[in-house]
C-alpha cells in the first residue's frame, strides 16, 4: 500500500523545529529580551528573577481565561464575552466583600457561580437556539458590562484590608510563595487540571471530538450540546477566577475593566497551535502563547516602547505563528 | 447480474488513429515510494478510455502530471504531437486538459451564468459586466450539451448532476480538447448517470477524448472504448473494452483472482434482533419521509434495503438509530423483544446498534483525529474507571480490533484522514465492532471503496453474521444486494413496495419494486 506520499517528504529538522514550535517560539523570545534587555549596575534587567516573576504574575489572568478559552475553541466554538464577564465578576465580588462583608470563601464560591452561570447562559443560547456562539457571546460581551454597571454603580468598587474591609484572607491573591506570585500559581494549576481532564476523561475526548466533526461525535453517541454546555460554563467560571483574581490585586473591581481581554486570550490560544475550526490544540499551547505574549510586553516595557508598537508586534507575532501552523499541518 | 442503465445508443464508430494524447515512460518518485514506474497512456480524439486501478494505484497521480499539478520525473507527454509538459494547472487548462473533479469547484450562491463565467467574466465597453451576452453564451453552450437550465438560476438549487454537466459545458468553453472525469456518478441516480452518458455520446462525436475514472465496472463497460489497468504505480495494460470481461479486469486490477469477492455462507438464524412497527418519519412541510414501515431483522440475517435514490433508505436506518428529531418519528422500534425509545444517536448504541454511515468523511469519522481515538470514540464508557480512562487497556482493545479487521495504518496516533478509503471504512467499522453490537446499519458500505477492500468488507459483514449479529445493509450496488442478502425490501418514494427472498432476488424484481409510485404523490413533489 503506498502512504500519502506527501508525508515522508519533509525535512526532518523542519519537521522537528515545527513540532516544538512553541517551546522554540518562547526560547527564541525570551533570548530577545535577553540581548535588548536595559542593564543596571551590571544586572541584566529581563532575566532577573523578579522580573520573570512579574511577567508570570501579568500573564496569570489572561493565561485563566485562555485555557476556558481554549476549551471553546476545541468544540468549534468562540466566546467573545470573557472580557465582560471578568469586569462583571470582579465588581461583584468586590461588592460582596466590602458591602455584605461576606467571607472569603463564600465571594469565590458565588462570583465562580455568576461567571458559570453567564456560561450556561452562552451554551445554552448557542446549541438550543442554534445561534452561532460567536453572536451570543457578543450580545453576553454587552449585557454583562451592561448588567454590571447598572447593578453595581457605575464605579469602581475598592477592595481594601482592614477593618470594614476586605478579610485579609482575600489578598491571598496578591502575595507571592516562594517568590512566585499566587495567580502564577493559580493559573499553572488550572492548566494542568484542565489538561488532564482533556487527556486522561472521556470528556476530554469527547471536546476534540464535536471540534473535529460534530455530525460524527453525535452519531458516535457523544451528546454534543451537553458537551458544548459544559465548555461554556467551564470557561465561564475560569473568567470568574480571573475576575476574582483581578479585583484581589488591583484592589478594586470595576465594571470597566477587562476590555480587550477576550482577544488576548483568543491570541494565546492561537499562538499556542489550537486550530480556529475545533478539534486541534493543546493547553500547553495556550499557556506557552499567552506566556509569550507576556514577555514581549514585558521586553517592550522595559525598553520604554510605546504600547502601540506592542499592538503592532502582537498582531504580527498572531499572523506568523499561525502562517507556521499551517505550513506544518500542509506538510 | 449486471445493472442495466438505459442509455442512447452508443455510436461506434472506431476511434480515429492519431492519438491526441500520449504519455511514454511517466516515472514520479516520492521519497519513499515510486508512485508510478514507467506509466503509459494514450488517448485518442473521440474515445472514451477509461482508467481502472485500486486505490493507491496510480490514477490519481498520473492525472495530477497531466493536468500539471506534479510535474514528471522521467518520461514525455505529446498532445497532439507536441511536446507537452505543464508547469501548473492553469498552463494545462490552456493547452486544453480539463478535470471535472468530484468535488466541484462552483460558488453554490452565484447564479448559472455567474459561475460558467466565474474568472472570466465579458466586459462591455464601459469595463462593467455584459450580462446579456454572458447570458446568451452560457444558453448557447448548455445547448450544446442537450441542457437546458435557467440561466439566472442559483447553483445551490441545482441537482448534482446539473452542476456537473455546466461544468462540462464549462470545460467545452475553455477549448478542452481532453475531458477527465474523476468518479463523476458518485453522486448521480440512475437516470442522471444516462442522461451524463449521453451528454459523453456527444463529446465523443465531437472529437473529445475522454479520459474515465470510475470504481462502477458496470459503467465502466457500458461508456468506455478502450480500458487501461494500473497496478501499483505500474502500467499493467490497455485494451479495447469488449475484449475485458468482469473477472479479468478484476485479476489485473489486483493481481490475482477475485472469484470469491462475495463470501458464500452458511448462517443460522436467531431470534429476533429488529422489529420496526409502523414507523414513520415526517419531513418539513408535513410531507412523508417514511410511511408505516413494517419489518423485522432477525440474528444472524443480513436484510438488504434497495430503492433508487431518495427512496428512504438512509431515512430507515438513520430513524431507527434515533437520528431525526423526536417529534417527527412515530412508530415502535423494538430491540430483541424489548421496546426502546431511540431518542438519540446516544441511546441507540446502549441498545447495542451499531451505524456505519453513507458519508464516512462528513458524518462518521473525526478526520483531524487519530487512528486510535476515532476506533474508541464510541466505547470510552468500556474504558473508564472512576473519572479517568485506562489508556493502556484502550490502546490494547483497539489494536485487537484493528488488527482483525486488518486496517493499514503506520500506526495507531495516525491521523484517520491519512487512511485510504477502504481502511478508513474499516475503521469506522471497528469503532462499532468494539461495542460488540446486536443489531448493524450499513448505509453504502463499500462506496468509493476498491475491490480488494470491498471483498475485505464482505468478509467482516459476513463474519459478523455469522457470529449472531443482525445486519441491515443499504446500498444501491445491486450485486452486492442480491449476494449478500438474505432477504432485500424495495423501498420507493418512502414505502416498502417489495420483500424478496434470496432465491426470488433479481435486480428486474428490485428495480420493479423500486419504481412503484404512488401517481397522487408524485405531484407533490
Amino acid at each position: 500500500m503506498i502512504a500519502n506520499p506527501t508525508i515522508s517528504k519533509r525535512n526532518p529538522w523542519l519537521e522537528t523545529a515545527l513540532r516544538f514550535q512553541g517551546y522554540l517560539g518562547l526560547l527564541i523570545v525570551f533570548l530577545i529580551g535577553l540581548i535588548f534587555s536595559p542593564v543596571r549596575d551590571g544586572s541584566n534587567l529581563f532575566v532577573d528573577p523578579i522580573n520573570q516573576a512579574n511577567i508570570l504574575r501579568d500573564i496569570a489572568e489572561t493565561g485563566i481565561i485562555a485555557v476556558g478559552m481554549t476549551f471553546v475553541i476545541l468544540v468549534g466554538e468562540i466566546d467573545l464575552s470573557v472580557g465582560s464577564v471578568l469586569a462583571l465578576t470582579a465588581t461583584f465580588s468586590a461588592a460582596m466583600l466590602v458591602r455584605l462583608n461576606l467571607d472569603t470563601g463564600v465571594v469565590i464560591v458565588l462570583g465562580l457561580a455568576v461567571g458559570g452561570l453567564s456560561g450556561l447562559i452562552n451554551g445554552v443560547v448557542t446549541t438550543w437556539v442554534r445561534i452561532p456562539s460567536f453572536v451570543v457571546t457578543l450580545a453576553m460581551m454587552s449585557f454583562a458590562r451592561g448588567f454590571a454597571r447598572l447593578a453595581l454603580g457605575g464605579l469602581a468598587i475598592p477592595v481594601i484590608a482592614g477593618t470594614g474591609g476586605a478579610p485579609d484572607s482575600f489578598f491571598v491573591f496578591a502575595q507571592r510563595w516562594f517568590g512566585i506570585p499566587v495567580p502564577a500559581i493559580v493559573m499553572l494549576v488550572v492548566a494542568i487540571i484542565s489538561g488532564i481532564i482533556l487527556r486522561f476523561t472521556p470528556f476530554g475526548r469527547h471536546v476534540y471530538a464535536v471540534g473535529g466533526n460534530p455530525i460524527a461525535a453525535r452519531l458516535s453517541g457523544v451528546r454534543v450540546d451537553q458537551v458544548k454546555i459544559i465548555v461554556f460554563v467551564i470557561c465561564g467560571v475560569l473568567t470568574a477566577l480571573a475576575g476574582i483574581i483581578h479585583a484581589a490585586q488591583l484592589n478594586q473591581g470595576s465594571p470597566n475593566d477587562g476590555v480587550g481581554y477576550e482577544l488576548n486570550a483568543i491570541a494565546a490560544v492561537v499562538i499556542g497551535g489550537t486550530s480556529l475550526m475545533g478539534g486541534i490544540g493543546t493547553l500547553a499551547g495556550s499557556i506557552i502563547g499567552a506566556w509569550m505574549l507576556g514577555m514581549i510586553d514585558n521586553i517592550l516595557g522595559l525598553n520604554n516602547i510605546n504600547s502601540d508598537v506592542q499592538l503592532l508586534i502582537k498582531g504580527a507575532l498572531i499572523v506568523a505563528a499561525v502562517g507556521l501552523q499551517r505550513i506544518q499541518r500542509r506538510a | 447480474m449486471q445493472t442495466t442503465y438505459p442509455v442512447a445508443p452508443t455510436l461506434m464508430q472506431p476511434p480515429s488513429k492519431i492519438p491526441l494524447l500520449e504519455m511514454q515512460g511517466i516515472t514520479k518518485r516520492f521519497p519513499g515510494v515510486t508512485a508510478l514506474n514507467s506509466v503509459c497512456f494514450t488517448a485518442f480524439a473521440g474515445e472514451v478510455h477509461a482508467l481502472m486501478g485500486e486505490n493507491g494505484a496510480g490514477k490519481s497521480t498520473l492525472m495530477k502530471i497531466l493536468t500539471g499539478v506534479y510535474s514528471t520525473d522521467e518520461g514525455s507527454i505529446f498532445l497532439a504531437k507536441q511536446p507537452f509538459m505543464p508547469s501548473n494547472p492553469r498552463s494545462a487548462q490552456r493547452s486544453g486538459l480539463a478535470i471535472i473533479h468530484q468535488e466541484l469547484n462552483q460558488v453554490p450562491e452565484l447564479s448559472v451564468t455567474e459561475n460558467f463565467f466565474l474568472g472570466r467574466e465579458l466586459k462591455n465597453s464601459f469595463g462593467l459586466m455584459d450580462h446579456k451576452k454572458m447570458r446568451f453564451e452560457t444558453i448557447q453552450w448548455l445547448a450544446e450539451l442537450g441542457l437546458h437550465l435557467e440561466p439566472e438560476r442559483l447553483l445551490k438549487h441545482l441537482r448534482v448532476a446539473e452542476r456537473q454537466l455546466l461544468e462540462i459545458a464549462k470545460a467545452l468553453s475553455l477549448n478542452a480538447k481532453v475531458l477527465i472525469m474523476d468518479e463523476p456518478t458518485t453522486a448521480l441516480s440512475g437516470e442522471e448517470v444516462s442522461q451524463l452518458f449521453t451528454v459523453i455520446d456527444r463529446l465523443r462525436v465531437s472529437n473529445i477524448a475522454i479520459i474515465y475514472i470510475s470504481h462502477r465496472m458496470d459503467e465502466i463497460f457500458t461508456i468506455s472504448d478502450r480500458i487501461t489497468v494500473l497496478r501499483d504505480g505500474h502500467y499493467i495494460g490497455t485494451d479495447t473494452a469488449t475484449n475485458f470481461s468482469r473477472n479479468r479486469l478484476i485479476q489485473m486490477m489486483v493481481g490475482r483472482e477475485l472469484s470469491d469477492l462475495y463470501p458464500s455462507s452458511q448462517r443460522n438464524l436467531g431470534q429476533t434482533i429488529l422489529r420496526v412497527k409502523q414507523l414513520c418519519v415526517q419531513k418539513s412541510q408535513g410531507k412523508q419521509a417514511l410511511l408505516n414501515l413494517e419489518f423485522s431483522v432477525a440474528a444472524g440475517e443480513i436484510v438488504g434495503l434497495a430503492g433508487l435514490l431518495g427512496a428512504g433508505r438512509t431515512e430507515t436506518l438513520e430513524a431507527i438509530y434515533g437520528v431525526p428529531n423526536k417529534k417527527t418519528v412515530a412508530g415502535k422500534i423494538e430491540i430483541a423483544g424489548k421496546l426502546e425509545s431511540m431518542k438519540s444517536p446516544h441511546h441507540a448504541i446502549k441498545a447495542g446498534i451499531g451505524y456505519v454511515t453513507e458519508d464516512r468523511k462528513g458524518q462518521s469519522l473525526i478526520l483531524a483525529r487519530s487512528v486510535s481515538e476515532n476506533t474508541s470514540l464510541a466505547a470510552l464508557k468500556r474504558f473508564t474507571k472512576g473519572l479517568f480512562l485506562n489508556l493502556k487497556l484502550e490502546q490494547q482493545e483497539n489494536l485487537v480490533v484493528i488488527q482483525k479487521l486488518r486496517v493499514k495504518t503506520p500506526s495507531l496516533e495516525t491521523p484517520v484522514s491519512a487512511l485510504s478509503g477502504g481502511n478508513q471504512q474499516k475503521v469506522v467499522l471497528a469503532k462499532y465492532l468494539l461495542n460488540s453490537p446486536r443489531l448493524l446499519l450499513l448505509d453504502e458500505p463499500t462506496q468509493g471503496i476498491d475491490v480488494g477492500a470491498k471483498a475485505e468488507i464482505y468478509a467482516i459483514i459476513n463474519e459478523l453474521a455469522q457470529a449472531g449479529t443482525a445486519v441491515l445493509l443499504a446500498s444501491s450496488d445491486m450485486p452486492e444486494l442480491l449476494a449478500l442478502c438474505d432477504r432485500i425490501l424495495v423501498m420507493c418514494e418512502g414505502r416498502i413496495t417489495g420483500q424478496l427472498s434470496r432465491q426470488e432476488a433479481t435486480s428486474a424484481r428490485i428495480l420493479e419494486f423500486a419504481t412503484q409510485f404512488k401517481p397522487q404523490y408524485q405531484e407533490t413533489l
